[in-house]
């Protein structure tokens, strides 16, 4: 866990967002959101779709800069960065994981890991490829498949949390991470969030799937931009507490 | 930074369209720098063929005409200098020498060209083999000629047209004179590498003309007796020097005659080349310049088909720079490689003329790439390394919590 893990939370206060619609008016996106996600802690979003929940996490990764709120992460106000810093910062900070993977097809399971490191290194050092080899072990990726295109989608979905975790970020933001795989695969994927959580890092995940919700010790749920309810397992929301 | 493996993996999904991409830039920079190239070894294979020749007389008309006669060995009009101006020319002393051009008959494609021994060993420097014909019916051959010194044969009446093939022994127009080869010319990249050389006396005398001698005499070359010279189309004046070669220019250009520096006609020839080459040359990079302006209007459209690769980089925290050299690195890539194929295309290309030309002329083309094809691809290049940021720069400034919920 790094430092500022160990120190910071990320946090969402008084969020608003809105986006324009195909005529220019805009659309309400998030309203009033606030939340603290811990170090530690395994978060659930959930909702019906539309209700905001992408976009919460979106704004907690510094993709979407709330009209109206901050989203902090320790001492830093994440929102009011430019858009320069928070590239980095997210860079830096969160680990990133999506419902289609987003991988590069072409690229083999190892060359996907390093990706992210190449966006601010010429050379990689080798600490860094022993480190991706480490992380597409304990995921179970063959090394030598070929294009990630090949491995089955449950693999292709390690490949990414092996990404997530290459540069050591003290946050993983996971959308929909289980959606597009079956059961089994989705069960390990849900274990293995829970299980980064654990190590200290602060998990946030959007999901409808109900095993992930189970092992979350904190439920966002979110209707029309809102948090309609407050976690009903707020008090053991640190699992590694 | 390294935008390599992203690029790579670009690259890879879309290596076709790629792989046509460069292909279509290196097409145009093969034309360009074929026609450049092309144009300057025509340049310098025909001074070089003409650096031998110091001065041309010939009946008044066209120089052009006059030196394909001379230089490329093919004689046109059909006019010929009147046998007084021929014999008071081919004696005048204060030439180095005076050889005489006769022609009308070959040798399986090969033109038998009645001169003078001085001139073969002015154009040869020396021979390559054998020595000068001392007698009319001896013969010495180009540096490219079939022919072997020891061998003989009949020359058959006719002018050579392009790969003709008569003469020898079952051609019913050869004469029956029969020659000896007795020397081998050194290479002089003109087409006089391909030609025979026999004593004028013997091209005279195989028509039936007077021999330039008095009857029964076996002398060669000058004195010429103007009571048996008949005319000819052109003459080769060796000027010892400058002086008395624009006095010799100025005392044959008259009614009856025209005398030039092929250097003159040449120049009126580079102007025509010159004008072509401007001319193909600003088609080819016309062409250049719509290739490259679709190939980035294709780039527009593939680099949409990427956009779910160039979001996702951002959405892990790549910074748009790094979009940017991804994007940029695409399109200069395919435009690099693809002028880097044109200018070996180009040479390839130039090369091949030049031995298509050589082998129709005998003129000996050395193509080259010169400053001006490495400029002009370089121009291309830049170009085409300027126009490639503007799919990059498009792609970089997409933004991102948008283009997250389109793709």
């Amino acid at each position: 866990m790094s430092q500022d893990a160990a120190h910071a939370g990320l946090g969402a206060r008084a969020v608003h967002a809105f986006f324009p619609d195909a005529g220019g008016v805009p659309i309400r996106a998030l309203h009033d959101v606030s939340a603290r996600f811990l170090p530690g802690q395994l978060t659930a979003i959930v909702g019906p779709s539309g209700s905001g929940k992408s976009t919460l996490l979106h704004a907690l990764a510094g993709i979407v800069v709330p009209q109206q709120g901050e989203i902090v992460f320790g001492q830093t106000v994440v929102s009011s960065l430019g858009e320069r810093q928070r590239d980095a910062w997210r860079l830096a900070h969160c680990g990133m994981v999506f419902q289609d993977f987003r991988l590069i097809d072409e690229l083999d399971a190892l060359a996907n890991t390093l990706l992210p490191a190449q966006f601010q290194r010429a050379r990689l050092p080798a600490v860094l490829r022993e480190r991706a080899r480490e992380l597409l072990a304990l995921f179970d990726v063959p090394l030598r498949a070929g294009p990630v295109a090949r491995l089955s989608r449950g693999e292709q979905q390690r490949v990414a949390l092996a990404r997530a975790l290459l540069l050591d970020p003290p946050v993983i933001l996971a959308d929909e991470p289980t959606a597009s795989l079956d059961p089994d695969n989705g069960q390990r994927i849900a274990d293995e969030l829970r299980a980064m959580a654990q190590a200290g890092k602060t998990v946030v995940t959007v999901t409808h799937d109900d095993k992930l919700v189970a092992l979350a010790g904190q439920v966002l749920r979110m209707k029309s931009g809102q948090v309609m309810s407050p976690s009903p397992h707020t008090a053991a929301a640190t699992l590694s507490a | 930074m390294n935008p390599l493996p992203a690029l790579r993996a670009a690259l890879t999904r879309y290596r076709f369209s790629a792989l046509a991409f460069v292909l279509l830039v290196a097409a145009g920079v093969t034309l360009s720098v074929a026609i450049v190239s092309q144009e300057r070894a025509l340049r310098s294979g025909s001074a070089r063929a003409a650096d031998r020749f110091d001065m041309i007389v010939a009946p008044p008309g066209s120089r052009t005409d006059a030196l394909m006669t001379g230089v490329f060995l093919r004689p046109g009009s059909g006019q010929l200098l009147s046998p007084a101006l021929t014999a008071a020319l081919l004696n005048d002393g204060r030439a180095g020498f005076v050889s005489p051009l006769a022609f009308g008959d070959s040798y399986r494609g090969a033109p038998v060209v009645g001169v003078t021994a001085a001139l073969v060993e002015h154009l040869s420097g020396g021979l390559a083999e054998g020595r000068l014909f001392a007698a009319r019916h001896e013969a010495v051959v180009g540096a490219a000629s079939s022919l072997k010194v020891g061998d003989t044969f009949h020359p058959a009446h006719g002018v050579h047209h392009g790969g003709e093939e008569h003469g020898g022994k079952d051609d019913l127009n050869a004469h029956e004179a029969s020659l000896s080869v007795v020397g081998r010319m050194k290479a002089t990249g003109s087409p006089w590498d391909k030609a025979i050389t026999v004593p004028v006396e013997m091209v005279w005398s195989l028509h039936e003309l007077p021999a330039g001698h008095a009857p029964g005499s076996a002398q060669l070359g000058a004195p010429f007796d103007a009571a048996h010279t008949p005319g000819i189309p052109a003459a080769v004046v060796h000027t010892g020097n400058l002086a008395s070669a624009y006095k010799l220019r100025s005392a044959y250009n008259s009614k009856e005659s025209m005398a030039f520096f092929p250097a003159e006609a040449l120049v009126q020839l580079y102007a025509v080349l010159g004008d072509m080459r401007q001319l193909m040359s600003l088609l080819a990079l016309v062409t250049q310049a719509l290739v490259l302006l679709s190939i980035i209007a294709s780039v527009f459209i593939l680099f949409r088909l990427l956009m779910p690769q160039f979001v996702t980089l951002r959405a892990l925290g790549a910074p748009r720079r790094y979009v940017f050299a991804v994007a940029w690195g695409f399109t200069a890539l395919l435009v690099g490689l693809g002028v880097l194929l044109g200018l070996a295309g180009g040479y390839v290309l130039s090369f091949a003329i030049s031995s298509w030309l050589a082998h129709l002329t005998g003129v000996a083309l050395q193509p080259t790439l010169g400053e001006a094809e490495w400029l002009m691809a370089l121009a291309i290049l830049l170009v085409g390394l300027v126009l490639a940021s503007l799919p990059a720069w498009h792609m970089q400034r997409v933004p991102l919590a948008a283009a997250m919920k389109e793709y």
